[in-house]
């Protein structure tokens, strides 16, 4: 008998029972379409980290006061941590060769007020190269200049969110806020960055000259992070070495035989761990995929055996008038492929509307991933045979005479 | 011998039912059915007239014995062949009709020719519709179609891929005297036209339209005769329509 038939013979089959074919479809069709959504769910996260991580500049090199210890992707630095200091990150550029720019910088959240309006914010003191080493430029209006740092001058730079709580859509170039105790000027906006990798707003903080934060609004002496740029992405590691060896022998670790006061990062670290959770993202993916599959295809299994039990008159019927017991087994592997292909093409059409709906009703970026959909189909199509060679193997070795005799 | 289509030697066929013991459904039967004959099997219920008839469409195996069916041995066949000879020179028509609820009777009548090479599937199956006297039927579910129709549908499914031997396992058991008589018209009609039919009835009326009457009783061939002048159906039915007419 030719394929054809069969599958015209397992179509109008399924059609007639369509309550039936729609249920053992629903298991294969969440389960596509389930992947489909996850892997566009992830993969769009993961652009979003990628950009974030390309927006920062690839060659970023940090240096955070004390250790830092990462959880879950997560940094958090432990207690407060006075090592750091302002001589260091000047000297540094001079005596690291690879060092292009070191930009020192000392943050603390406070609150910040325009009128009676007050919102708490990140103060960043830092010095207007930080603009080149983090990619990150004023929009409207200046950043603060060298001179303005020399002097201590009382001038700020706000982040988008900052002016968002606090003057709305007013424009506060001009305008006058106080920082603690301290009134400022505002003299620029930043352009918005967004959210960072460690889910922090970048645009929520408030750029003023490091000195004027450490002598009139810290009252501090040392700093806790040092932004450096190397001369070129290839001198990375050999800055970081240069680094990490001028400070221990600045901090005196060496001969005290103690560890690192201090912890050094690159983009190229942050994009590893990135790439482990992503990972572990993927593991969980499958796992789900291939349970929900798996679901989907015992769902046909049981679905093709009531069918068959129900149909077991008309397999006899069939025998009768002379279809081979193969003939029999390739109709019902045939019904089987037709339910899983058309679940998957189902679950694939399902998955796409909930990812575009997905994220033109959320701010997520979602990207459908053309290998995610083959891969769910292909495996649909094998889960809907495996499962479906069982039932029909079985209906093949009816005995025609018992089979018809059956009502 | 010329014109043999099948020889049966020494057919048993033995069921282990229960723990009671075996049934024996059929002793030792044997028979010779030759082209262009007609034949009725006669018995009381239980007397294994079905188990015969499935034994002798291939539908079934013998415990012992053996079957020739064009000298070939029906039990040496292989799955492929034995669906091949079931699909192409036996045509079966079931006591229960045995009809696909869901599909129309054309759908019905081309079920074999599937299973065959035959192209031009739904022309052929239309032809046999309308030998049946169906042709305005033939898009009708069994399920809107009279018993008698319904048979005429089985008869056609069994006629359409031209068969040498046709067995029909009380064919009008389930009918009113008009359709039987419409169905043993049909038969009579068929055997004219040169095709060997086996039929089971337990009422001696249609068995007296056949040429050749085989009783059989507790599994045993207790006679087989040849009947040499065999009732027209036709002029039956005819006599029935006339009765009919009259009380209108
Ligand atoms: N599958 C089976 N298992 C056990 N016993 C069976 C089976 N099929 C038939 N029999 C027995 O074999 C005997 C003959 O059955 P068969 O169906 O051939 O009778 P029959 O002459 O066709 O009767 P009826 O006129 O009622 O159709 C009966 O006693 C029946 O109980
Ligand atoms: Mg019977």
């Amino acid at each position: 008998m030719k394929i054809t038939k069969s599958i015209r013979i397992s179509r109008s089959q399924l059609l007639s029972h369509k309550l039936r074919t729609a249920l053992a479809l629903l298991g294969i069709v969440i389960g596509v379409s389930a992947v489909i959504v996850m892997v566009a769910v992830g993969n769009g996260a993961q652009k979003e980290v990628l950009s974030q991580i390309e927006s920062m500049g690839t060659d970023l090199i940090i240096i955070n006061a004390g250790q830092v210890q990462r959880s879950t992707g997560r940094q958090q630095i432990s207690g407060t941590v006075t090592t750091l200091t302002l001589q260091d990150a000047n000297i540094i550029a001079t005596e690291c060769p690879d060092v292009k720019i070191a930009v020192p910088v000392q943050t603390k959240k406070m609150q910040v007020k325009w009128g009676n309006l007050s919102s708490n914010t990140t103060i960043t003191g830092t010095t207007p190269d930080y603009q080149k080493v983090r990619n990150f430029y004023s929009e409207n209006g200046d950043f603060f200049t060298e001179e303005d740092d020399k002097a201590s001058v009382r001038n700020a730079v706000l982040g988008q969110t900052v002016v968002k709580n606090l003057f709305g859509s007013s424009d506060p170039v001009g305008e006058k806020i106080l920082i603690g105790r301290v009134t400022f000027n505002v003299v620029g906006v930043m352009e918005s960055k967004g959210v960072d990798l460690n889910g922090i707003d970048q645009d929520d903080q408030i750029f003023i000259p490091l000195q004027t934060a450490l002598r009139r609004v810290f009252n501090l002496t040392y700093i806790n992070t040092i932004n450096v740029q190397p001369h070129s992405s290839d001198k990375m590691e050999t800055a970081v070495i240069q680094i990490s060896e001028f400070l221990r022998d600045r901090h005196r670790l060496n001969r005290l035989n103690k560890p690192d006061d201090f912890t050094i990062q690159t983009q190229v670290e942050l994009l590893e761990t990135q790439k482990e959770t992503t990972d572990t993202f993927t593991t969980l993916i499958v796992s789900i995929a291939s349970i929900s599959l798996l679901v989907g295809g015992i769902g046909i299994l049981a679905i093709m055996l009531i069918a068959i039990r129900e149909r077991v008159n008309e397999i006899g019927l069939r025998m009768a008038v002379g279809a081979s017991k193969k003939d029999i087994l390739i109709q019902f592997v045939i019904e089987a492929s037709i339910l899983s292909i058309s679940g998957g093409i189902i679950g694939i059409i399902i998955g796409i509307i909930i990812s575009v709906v997905m994220s033109l009703a959320t701010s997520w970026s979602l990207s459908i991933s053309i290998p995610s959909i083959i891969y769910s189909f292909i495996f649909s199509l094998i889960v809907g045979m495996f499962f479906g060679v069982y039932p029909a193997r079985k209906a093949s070795l009816l005995d025609p005479i018992e089979a018809l005799r059956n009502e | 011998m010329e014109n043999l289509i099948i020889k049966a030697n020494g057919l048993s066929k033995i069921y282990n039912k229960d723990a009671n013991g075996e049934v024996a459904a059929l002793r030792n039967v044997s028979l010779d059915i030759r082209k262009g004959e007609l034949i009725a099997i006669m018995g009381a219920s239980g007397s294994g007239k079905s188990t015969l008839m499935n034994l002798l469409g291939c539908l079934d195996k013998p415990s012992a014995g053996t079957l020739l069916f064009d000298d070939v041995e029906v039990s040496k066949l292989g799955d492929r062949e034995l669906a091949l000879l079931r699909n192409k020179k036996i045509g079966f028509v079931f006591q229960s009709y045995n009809l696909l609820a869901r599909t129309s009777a054309l759908e019905n009548v081309e079920l074999p020719l599937i299973y065959s090479d035959k192209v031009n599937i739904s022309k052929l199956a239309k032809d046999a519709l309308d030998a049946v006297g169906l042709a305005d039927r033939i898009h009708h579910h069994p399920g809107e179609l009279s018993g008698g129709q319904q048979q005429r549908v089985a008869i056609a499914r069994a006629l359409v891929n031209d068969p040498d031997i046709i067995f029909a396992d009380e064919p009008t058991g389930n009918l009113d005297t008009k359709s039987s008589y419409e169905i043993i018209t049909l038969f009579q009609k068929l055997n004219e036209e040169g095709r060997t039919i086996v039929l089971v009835t337990h009422e001696q009326d249609i068995a007296e339209h056949t040429k050749r009457i085989i009783k059989i009783s507790d599994g045993r061939i207790v006679s087989d005769e040849l009947n040499n002048s065999p009732k027209n159906a036709e002029s039956e039915l005819n006599k029935i329509l006339k009765e009919v007419q009259n009380e209108n």
